[in-house]
This record gives structure tokens, sequence and C-alpha cells, in this order.
């Protein structure tokens, strides 16, 4: 890439030096050209990889019937049948099950990002005793292993008293609690909130606090909006996280009305084993608001898992 | 740039030391109000599991009734029960997924760092799997496993195997079938971090090592894999802690078997705790699963020499 440079300089004194370096270049394109192609190759071949298997699966998904587990590039027939044996929902209550994860999706987000977004605050722009112990007793948090969370969790959960059958309607509501309530503390959440304060300028604040605002005033008038970008790109990010959960919800959740998409689509695999077709029909159905979600917000992902990693 | 640089947020934090507002009784209670709803939730649901965790550990417990001290009898039983064993050698197994996993994205994030048109759809699609749920993506590959299925009509046309066998129901061939699952679903996240990694390379460093003629290979030798080590270290943590710790692929697509044969050490904690119920048995095995991974974070960080790049 360097080397025509110099070369092309020489050429407007020596005419054979011109022919060379022509020459030069022609044959470096060429090879580029070559190594160009050779990568879009191996390119497409991982892309292949990546995709195919979801490819599979929505094209089987639309057979009507035939032999289902077969490799295939196009289906060997059209129908939505498997389509309408979920919707009707016979044996799984499917728009139960996308509303339980509507619910669960809207108030984890809310909590886990408005939650994070409070606490940073303080950590990145006040000052009070005991601040840098909080903050490294975090940061101490995340890396110590924690594999019994499962087991001491689910207990904290029962002596919460948050799994109680006595009351239909609070029960609802304090097992949808239960389903959220142990994820909403984000510890990557809090440090790439705080990583974002922090790039505000002080004389904003200290402007507002002359002008006699209240801090959460403050919060939600200069740092809420100056930290827009990442609080989206966390929304996502826990968006995403909060859908595709579905261990702690089985293993939480009494009443199996209120399992989310994502682990009521276990249970149809349970109980729909006579047509896996009809499973694949759920599968698409489950991917597809998380495509939505990724096709927009595509570079809040990128910055949203580099910033959890430097953080 | 949004993210600060580490001399800017020192600069702000200075700046709040001198002009910033005063530490009064006041701003330390509105301080910890910002924080309460996080802390809380951090504590109840990160922080008590650590020590309740370690404490059930010697205890007899199946959340009814409390507690009881039972010393080291869980770790005596644990030493006697085989299928800990053969949990624990699958785990330590998985670890052969790190190595991989690794070469394999910093191959990919090099292959989609060349500036080349569409690069964008490659990168994408590398990321979809990422952010699928394990729910779906373990039934997807379960459905591509089956003996008449895509995965077995491209081993038999590449030659490497003659008849079809259904992987997963194969004890010898089914915790390999689920690593790939792993592999698969891992190399778009760890692409993005390598792609991170690869651009924050001043590019000067590179050319100038081509200008004093160091052939491709020397300088992905001698400048790339050195400038890379940090994020090196960062990703082979966190894949062979998250190995050690397999379960979601495992749930999802075999349960542990057949014949025990993708049992893990995780997955034995959970069959202990929410299969048998004993919660205090389950918590040593996640005691020492715990111990297991922090010895391999320490034997990890030495390997990569702390992560300096210019160690």
């Amino acid at each position: 890439m360097l080397e025509p440079q110099p070369l092309q300089r020489r050429a407007a004194t020596a005419q054979e030096t011109a022919h060379v370096a022509s020459g030069l270049r022609a044959r470096r394109k060429r090879k580029n050209l070559l190594i160009n192609s050779f990568a879009y190759l191996v390119l497409g071949l991982i892309a292949l990889i990546m995709l195919y298997p979801f490819y599979w699966t929505l094209i089987t998904s639309f057979e009507p019937t035939g032999n289902i587990y077969q490799a295939k590039l196009w289906p060997s027939g059209w129908s939505i049948k498997n389509y309408v044996e979920v919707f009707r929902g016979t044996t799984v209550p499917f728009w139960r099950m996308v509303l339980n994860s509507v619910v669960i999706c809207t108030l984890g987000v809310t909590f886990t990002v408005g939650f994070a977004a409070l606490a940073a605050y303080p950590l990145a722009k006040m000052r009070f005793p005991g601040r840098d112990l909080i903050f490294y007793a975090i940061l101490t948090l995340m890396v110590l292993p924690n594999e019994a969370g499962l087991i001491v969790n689910y207990s904290t959960t029962v002596n919460l008293g948050l799994l109680r059958q006595d009351n239909p309607v609070l029960n609802v509501l304090a097992q949808y609690a239960a389903v959220v309530l142990p994820g909403m503390a984000s510890i990557v959440g809090l440090f790439l909130i705080r990583q974002a304060y922090l790039g505000i300028p002080m004389e904003l604040i200290e402007a507002a606090r002359i002008d006699g605002a209240k801090e959460l005033t403050i919060w939600r008038r200069v740092m809420l909006p100056l930290a827009l970008p990442t609080i989206v790109a966390f929304s996502i990010l826990e968006f995403v996280a909060y859908w595709n959960s579905f261990l702690w919800a089985r293993i939480v959740l009494r009443d199996k009305e209120l399992l989310p998409l994502s682990a009521g689509l276990l249970e149809l695999s349970g109980t729909f084993s006579t047509n896996s077709r009809a499973v694949m029909a759920g599968a698409v159905l489950t991917i597809i608001p998380i495509l939505i979600v990724f096709a927009f917000g595509q570079k809040y992902f990128m910055k949203g898992i580099e910033g959890a990693v430097k953080g | 740039m949004t993210i600060p640089t580490r001399r800017e947020s020192r600069r702000e934090q200075h700046k709040k030391g001198s002009s910033g507002a005063k530490v009064t009784l006041r701003n330390t209670l509105i301080a910890y109000a910002f924080m309460l709803p996080f802390l809380i939730l951090l504590v109840v649901y990160h922080t008590w599991p650590v020590f309740f965790g370690t404490y059930l550990a010697f205890t007899k417990y199946n959340v009814i009734s409390p507690p009881q001290w039972v010393g080291l009898d869980n770790f005596r039983e644990l030493a006697q029960d085989e299928q800990f064993w053969s949990g624990l050698r699958n785990s330590l197994k998985y670890i052969l997924v790190v190595p991989v996993i690794q070469v394999l994205s910093i191959a990919v994030a090099m292959l989609v760092n060349r500036p080349m048109k569409g690069i964008g759809f490659f990168r994408t699609a590398y990321y979809v799997p990422v952010v699928t749920s394990f729910a779906v993506v373990g039934l997807i590959w379960t459905w591509m496993y089956q003996q008449e299925g895509p995965v077995n009509f491209v081993l038999q046309a590449l030659g490497l195997m003659k008849e079809p066998h259904s992987l997963l129901n194969n004890p010898f061939t089914a915790l390999y079938a689920v690593m790939f699952v792993t592999l698969w679903k891992g190399i778009g996240y760890y692409m993005v971090l390598y792609l991170a990694g690869l651009q924050a390379i001043a590019p000067e460093l590179e050319e100038a090592a081509v200008i004093d003629g160091a052939t491709r290979l020397q300088v992905f030798w001698n400048v790339t894999l050195p400038g890379l080590r940090p994020t090196i270290l960062v990703c082979s943590l966190l894949s062979t802690i998250s190995a050690i710790k397999v379960f979601e692929e495992i749930y999802v697509m075999t349960s542990g078997g057949p014949a025990g044969s993708t049992y893990t050490a995780l997955f034995y904690t959970y069959s202990r705790a929410f299969v048998d119920f004993k919660f205090g048995q389950a918590a040593a095995g996640g005691l020492i699963i715990a111990v297991i991974s922090i010895l391999f974070g320490l034997v990890n960080f030495r390997i990569t020499r702390g992560g300096k790049a210019d160690a």
C-alpha cells in the first residue's frame, strides 16, 4: 500500500520506472482482488454456518408434512397450519405467554435501567463519605464467583413469600416480581452509566445547583438527557436479556400460565412433541422481536458489550 | 469519543474536589437515597448469596425448614458421589472450547476488520446467534442434530461419517455436539471484543513493520498479537469461567444424558437442589466450582502475563 508512492515520485523523472510502477500496481491490484475474493468466500461460508440453522427452522415451520429433519434449501410445501396451532394455544397459552414476556420485559428493563441510572449519579458526581468504599465493594462483587446464586436466590424468593398461593391477584404480581427482582441490580449497567455521567461537564451541574435545582431535577434534566445514548444502549441489552432468560422463570414460577415465551417454548417442546413443526413455529415467533430490536439497535449492541468489558 | 479517557475523568474528580457541593449530612443522605434501591437489591440478590451460599455448603437445608449445621458432611458425600466427579470431569473437558473459540474469534475479527464492501452484513450475521436465547438455540440444534438432519447430511457429504448417527444420543459424541453449539453461539460475542481490540492498535505500528520488510505473519505475530494481549486476557478469562459453569445448553439439549455423558458440575448442583431438594449439598458443589473457577482465573492471568501489552 505504501510502496507505490515513492515509486510514483521517481516515475516523473524516468519513463521506464513509470512502466515498472504501473506493472507493480496492476500486480498488486490482481493480488488484492484474489485475496478479497478468497476473503468473501470464507466470510460467506461462516455466514452460512451462522444463519442456516435459523433459515432451516423458518422454512421447516412452514411445511405441512414431509420429512421434517431433512437438510433442505426450500420447503416441500407451504402452509400456516403450524402457526395456527400455536396461535390457538390448545396445549400452551401462547398469547398469555406473549403477555407475560411483555410484562416481565417492561418491568425488568424499566427498573433495572432506572435503578442503575439513579445509583450511578452520586457515584459519578457527588462527594460523600463511603463513596470509594461502595464503589470498590461493588467492583469486587462483580468478580466474585457466585455459583450458589441460583440456590440462595430461590430460598430468598420463597422466604420473601413471593411464591405464596393464597390470593389470586396478588400472587400473580408477586410471581412476576419473583422473576424480575434478582436481575434488577445490574453492576455492568451501573458502570456503563457511571462512565457516561463522568463525561458530563461539572459546570452544568454546578450551574443548576446555583439556580437552586434539586438533585433529582438535575438528574432528570441534565444527567439523563446527556447520558441518553448509553441509557438506550443499556436498555436494549437488558431487553434482550429479559426476553431471552428462561431458566430462573422455569425454576421459580409455580403457575405455568405465567411463564414468559422463551421458557414457554420449552414447555411447548414437551407437550407438542408430536408436532415439532409447531415448536419450530414457536421458536420463530420467539426470535422475531429480538431480531427487530437488534436490527434497529445494532450499533448500540457493539458499543454496549465493548463498554461492559472496559467498564 | 463519548467515553472519557482516564485522564479526563481524573480531571473531573479533581474539579469535584475543589468546587463540588460541600460534604454535608444533607448531601450525604441525598447521595445514599439515590443509591438505596440499587444497593438493597444488590445486597439481597448478589451479596447475600455469596455468604449464605458458603454457609449452606456446611448444612443440611431443604428451604422449608431452617438449615442444620453438618460440618463437612456434604463435602464427604460429594467426594463419594461418582456423579459429582463425572460432572466435574465434563466441566473441565468443556474448557477445550476456550482455545478453539479464542483462535477462531481472533481469526474472524481480523477477517471482518478488513475494509471491504458489505462487511457490516457479515458482522451482523455472526452476531445473530449471540442475541438469540439458549432456549431457542438449544431446540434448533437438537433438531439439526437428528439422525436424518442437516448436521449428519453435511458430515456425510464431507466424508467424515459413513452412516448417520443421532449425535446427541450417543455418549461419545453428545458432549462435543453441545460444545459446538457453545462455540457457534459464542464466536460473534468474542469477535466484537477482538474487533474493538484490533481497532485500538495504532495502524502506524503495523505500517512501520511492513515498511521494515516484515511479512504478514511477522506483523501478526510481533505487532497484532501483543497488541491484543489485554483483550485475550479478558476474553479467555470470560470463556474459561463460562465453560466451567456451562449449564443452559446442557439443560435444554441433553439434560445431562445420554448415560450421564453431558452431566456437568453446575448441572449436578442444579439437580441436587431442584430435583432432590438437597440445597446444602448443592451449595457445597457450587462452592467447589467457585474455587475451581478462581484458580483457573489466576492461572489464566499468569499465562497472559496480566494482559500487559508490553510484557
